[in-house]
């Protein structure tokens, strides 16, 4: 059984279309990457999956349990979900260790100094030494901001990670140290779903490539397929447009 | 000889001690009034913002009512008002009371604008941790907010000790009343007049230069 089901997704904001029937289905340990021009409803699947966005028609199906029914228990669903922000959205009056201990100490009930040892631990995973742990978010440059909330997410144990455009807010030096630490993850067997222009990272990493325009998945497929006999003309175009 | 030439400076210097006792019940009424100001500002500013179909309504009725009205109307309907209703209240809980529900009703639009000068990742963000609605406001959006409306908060206990001066009409010997006490007594209006003015000139210098300091380092600080 898959982990992740997505079937027949709408998401409408006002008379805005964003999502037009989405099917999806994630393995456990597979790395999806999602690409396709801006509006394409990217950055909107991923926060249908984690409900941050209640779709307007669908099923969102994690672990058998169907996130779209009535009295599911979010909050306990969503620390199953880890989510990583373009903008980082680090709580930005608390250190890089208070904002991952924040939410283990009040969701997760984890006692304070064995929250401070996860955080610890993960921190050093992301390759930021303890000194940081200190330090307020507008101490810290792009892509440590970014690795602290991959950090914060990751510290939830979570089975699923959705990253939504995460370098591409970085200065392009810091691009890489991101991709790195995501890299990684993906060896270690975590399943990810990857929204992003990196193409380097969808060919390496991917196991899969979803090509998404209109509000809908065009083409999907192995990353080698996709990158060099697209079927489909509109991501023949669009990566015509971007490689 | 009448104006500022009626200044006598050793009255002024008996009447000192008195003074400073008014300033300081100045004090404790405006201090009482912004902390409860502050409670029911924070609720009402969450009210006004919340996605239900009623309160955000009683949130802006309870707004509007008392941002139109003049405090002073608002302090004589609670002193010689309730008690018709049968109600009977101190004239020093009346005094609280009307301050506080006056400071919650401008302490409310500050909140409101605070909680909305968080960025909404904030909130994405927490609530994609598992964190409840409540939690998410409580740890991570409420904290960021007050420290934005750290100056606006500021301006508003200032606006309230001098606001405070209309307990005068319901009997409260705050500084004002104090002023017009010994004016009363004397007859010389300059001297009690002039130490009052200083008084409340005391307690809020001090604080404008309190809201400049927090001000100037929100400025320095950026969120993200």
């Amino acid at each position: 059984m898959s982990l992740l089901k997505i079937i027949n997704l709408h998401k409408r904001f006002g008379d805005l279309y964003v999502l037009r029937g989405v099917n999806m289905e994630v393995e456990k340990g597979e790395v999806v990457v999602v690409i396709g021009p801006s509006g394409g409803g990217k950055s909107t699947l991923l926060k249908c999956i984690n409900m941050l966005e209640p779709p307007t028609e669908g099923k969102i199906i994690l672990d058998g349990i169907d996130l779209t029914a009535k009295g599911v228990d979010l909050n306990k669903i969503r620390q199953r979900i880890g989510i990583v922000f373009q903008q980082f959205n680090l709580f930005s009056h608390l250190t890089a260790l208070e904002n991952i201990t924040l939410p283990l100490r009040i969701v997760k009930k984890v006692p304070k100094d064995e929250a401070e040892k996860i955080a610890i631990k993960y921190l050093r995973k992301v390759g930021l030494e303890e000194e940081f742990a200190t330090y307020y978010p507008h101490q810290l440059s792009g892509g440590q901001q970014q690795r602290v909330a991959i950090a914060r997410a990751l510290a939830m144990n979570p089975e699923l990670m959705l990253f939504d455009e995460v370098t591409s807010a970085l200065d392009p030096e810091r691009v890489k140290e991101v991709l790195n630490v995501m890299e990684e993850l993906a060896r270690e067997g975590m399943t990810m779903i990857v929204v992003t222009h990196e193409m380097g990272f969808a060919k390496e990493v991917g196991d899969r490539v979803v090509f998404m325009d209109g509000g809908v998945i065009v083409e999907e497929g192995k990353p080698e397929e996709i990158f060099t006999a697209p079927k489909h003309p509109r991501t023949r175009e669009f990566l015509s447009m971007i490689l | 000889m009448v104006g500022i030439g009626q200044f006598d400076f050793n009255l002024f210097i008996k009447i000192l001690p008195d003074l400073a006792r008014g300033a300081l019940v100045t004090l404790k009424f405006s201090s009482l009034s912004i902390l409860f100001g502050l409670i029911i500002g924070t609720f009402f500013g969450i009210f006004r913002i919340l996605k239900n179909p009623i309160l955000p309504k009683i949130a802006t009725a309870y707004v509007e009512l008392i941002r139109g009205t003049p405090l002073l109307v608002q302090i004589m309907i609670v002193y010689y008002g309730l008690p018709a209703a049968g109600i009977n209240l101190p004239p020093e809980v009346a005094g609280v009371l009307a301050l506080s529900i006056n400071s919650g009703a401008y302490i409310a639009e500050i909140i409101r604008a605070g909680i909305q000068s968080v960025p909404k990742g904030q909130m994405d963000a927490a609530r994609s941790l598992g964190m409840s609605y409540a939690q998410a406001m409580r740890y991570v959006v409420l904290p960021q907010a007050f420290r934005n409306i750290l100056p606006a908060l500021g301006n508003e206990f200032i606006a309230l000790i001098k606001d405070s001066s209309l307990l005068s009409v319901i009997a409260i010997a705050e500084l004002t009343r104090t002023g017009m006490q010994i004016y009363a007594v004397t007859f010389n209006a300059w001297t009690p007049l002039l130490g009052v003015a200083m008084f409340y000139l005391a307690m809020t210098l001090p604080l404008s230069k309190l809201v400049d300091h927090f001000q100037k380092r929100i400025g320095g600080h950026e969120s993200p």
